[in-house]
């Protein structure tokens, strides 16, 4: 009898233990349903693929789970991968369709808008016959210009912070039991209301093709655009990652509309068309009172003798008159001093 | 006219040689050219060069002048090294931006501020009479004569330094530059800090001013800060004989050595503005041994 009531017990301790860790288990496991991190976890996991190019297989998870795609499954952007140990996998396709669901219409998450607006922008590989244009390789693709960027949160309350607002999530909690919706909605909302690169980040990469020659000079294209905005206070103080000052969507990209959108300067629609520029300047956050005059300087010059003459003498002349007034004047004070110690050295003799 | 004004318009009307050994003060007596090697100085200044309010400005310039620099030139390095470890220093990008322009502000006020010195002082001076241009920064066919006879010296052609006025041709040459540079970084930063109000000044489309104002902003900066590096600091504080510092920026006063090798001419009119000068030169010549005598101004040394 007392055998039966301590197996009993037993049974029932050990029940116990296993639905809590299994519990565990799931809760650990809950953004992996297919497992993928049971080999991907490993910082050292990675191939040289066919190329002869090393790929780092590794996803850090606590990384991972902060960043804009925390929500997204692996299995929603690797749908080919049906079984583990999976084989070769397709490359992503961003215009996938996801299990998310779009809160304000209630379907399924896509990014296939940004293909719409890509296609008007001068950055699409088709022209407006709907032909292919030269040299389509050399045009952007959704990962040319974008990573898996992490939440840049904001706190408001007192003043304006980054980071998370532990205040603001304990008024969310009033009516949201979540944590887990908390958090990424706050993160979401927060991380949206700026810029999630720096001015200097941008920059970087949009210098990927815009300062690669082979690619400007197939184009025609301006051949320093980013070394230019780099030469201006503008750009000068992006590289202390003010975040401040514009970088190049501010001024390139329609206000009110998608970044992939971005028109040629000769589309009389654009911004960076010679009539518009003046909107861009005018945002309230930067200069508010400027003139179309203020909208005429030019602001990617290239010091160069064809396309800058007046910059580039300019720089000259100051160059010459440097060196013209210091030559001189350094070859008094030596003079000076040699003549000094000259002195000294002979009356010490004396 | 006093002796030393004789003495004074001597040199500048050419009636005798500036190379003379002996320049004689009546009252004082013949003061050989090299009389500043046995002359006693007080590191911190004998003699009167600058008043309060020249010495006031020099302060207000030079502390806004390294915060300038520190925060300009950084921000015009920003890809090197060292730049943001000084950007850091200031307290970030936003601070730094924040004290350039704050100095700048206190510069252009110690400017003006010097302006109405100057202006206020010259008033002063010709309504009482006092006026003599020889004593001001302005260049004169003199400063020309004195540098080439300078350079001679320094090539040791000659065995004496010209006689010079209160202000030589050195610092004649730097006061220009700095009222070339004050202009270009003032005028250049204005454009930079106000360019919606500066574009409007211009009465064509001015497309690149805008640039021009940058690169003079920086070019002339980079100038004045060489300049002041290497010509200023090694000039005025870091010469053998005044080094580490010439303390006049803070005293107003000038060495009794130092005026009487570069500003000769200065003296004199010391001699006879201020009486405990001229009784300690006469002493000071009895005990060389050149003691009052009657004799030529081109007398070679014994």
């Amino acid at each position: 009898m007392r055998c039966k009531k301590l197996l009993k017990y037993a049974a029932g301790i050990s029940a116990f233990v296993w639905v809590a860790v299994l519990f565990i288990f799931c809760e650990a496991r809950a953004a992996d349903i297919g497992n993928c991190l049971l080999c991907h976890k490993y910082p050292g996991l990675s191939r040289i693929d066919e190329n002869g190019d090393l790929k780092l297989l590794f996803i850090n998870e606590s990384v991972f789970n902060n960043s804009v795609h925390a929500n997204v499954k692996c299995e929603g952007c690797h749908p080919d991968i049906k079984k583990i140990p999976h084989e070769n996998v397709r490359k992503v396709d961003c215009m996938l369709e996801c299990h998310i669901i779009e809160p304000s219409s209630e379907k399924k998450f896509s990014h296939k808008d940004v293909e719409t607006f890509l296609s008007r922008s001068v950055h699409s590989k088709i022209d407006k016959e709907g032909k292919p244009k030269k040299y389509p390789e050399d045009y952007p693709d959704c990962k040319d210009c974008h990573d898996n960027p992490l939440y840049r949160p904001l706190s408001f309350f007192k003043k304006v912070r980054p980071g998370i607002s532990e205040i603001v999530l304990g008024r969310c909690r009033v009516c949201h039991k979540k944590d887990e919706f908390i958090f990424r909605f706050y993160n979401h909302i927060t991380t949206r209301l700026h810029a999630i690169r720096s001015p200097k980040n941008i920059a970087e990469v949009c210098a990927k093709c815009h300062e690669d020659p082979a690619l400007v000079a197939r184009h025609g294209l301006s051949r320093k655009a980013v070394s230019s905005y780099a030469e201006t206070f503008h750009g000068k103080a992006a590289n202390y990652l003010s975040e401040g000052i514009p970088d190049c969507l501010n001024c390139h990209v329609n206000i009110g509309e998608s970044v992939h959108q971005m028109l040629s300067h000769k589309n009389p629609e654009s911004i960076t068309f010679k009539d518009n520029k003046i909107k861009s300047c005018r945002m309230i956050d930067c200069h508010p009172h400027a003139s179309a005059k203020l909208a005429k300087y030019d602001v990617h010059p290239e010091f160069d003798k064809e396309k800058s003459p007046m910059e580039y003498y300019f720089t000259a002349f100051f160059l010459i008159l440097t060196g013209g007034t210091l030559l001189p004047l350094a070859g008094i004070m030596f003079l000076d001093l040699g003549r000094r110690l000259f002195s000294r050295k002979k009356e010490d003799k004396e | 006219m006093t002796a030393a004004e004789e003495a004074l318009n001597a040199v500048h009307g050419g009636q005798t040689d500036v190379e003379g050994y002996f320049t004689y003060v009546s009252g004082v007596g013949y003061i050989p050219r090299d009389i500043y090697k046995y002359v006693k100085s007080n590191p911190f200044g004998d003699l009167p060069r600058y008043s309060v309010h020249i010495v006031i400005q020099h302060i207000l310039i030079f502390t806004t002048f390294i915060a300038l620099a520190a925060t300009g030139i950084a921000l015009h390095y920003s890809d090197l090294f060292w730049a943001p470890y000084v950007i850091r220093l200031f307290g970030g990008i936003d601070t730094s931006q924040l004290i350039h322009r704050s100095a700048a502000f206190v510069m252009i006020g110690a400017s003006v501020y010097h302006i109405l010195t100057i202006v206020g002082s010259t008033a002063q001076k010709i309504l009482k009479k006092e006026f003599d241009i020889r004593r001001t920064q302005v260049p004169l066919p003199k400063d020309l004569f004195d540098l080439i006879h300078d350079i001679k010296y320094f090539l040791g052609l000659t065995p004496h330094r010209p006689k010079m006025e209160k202000f030589m041709y050195k610092q004649k040459i730097h006061y220009l530059a700095i009222l070339w540079g004050s202009f270009v970084l003032i005028s250049a930063g204005t454009a930079l800090l106000f360019p919606e109000h500066i574009a409007l000044l211009w009465p064509f489309d001015p497309a690149f001013l805008q640039d021009l104002a940058r690169i003079m902003h920086a070019d002339e900066a980079i100038m004045a800060l060489i300049i002041i590096a290497f010509w200023h600091l090694s000039n005025v504080h870091f010469v053998p004989g005044r080094f580490p510092a010439q303390w006049t920026v803070f005293t107003g006063k000038i060495t009794r050595e130092h005026q009487l090798e570069e500003h000769f001419l200065e003296y004199l009119r010391n001699l006879s503005e201020i009486p405990e000068e001229r009784e300690y030169m006469r002493s000071l010549l009895a005990e060389l041994g050149f003691a009052e005598r009657e004799g030529s101004l081109d007398e070679t040394r014994p």
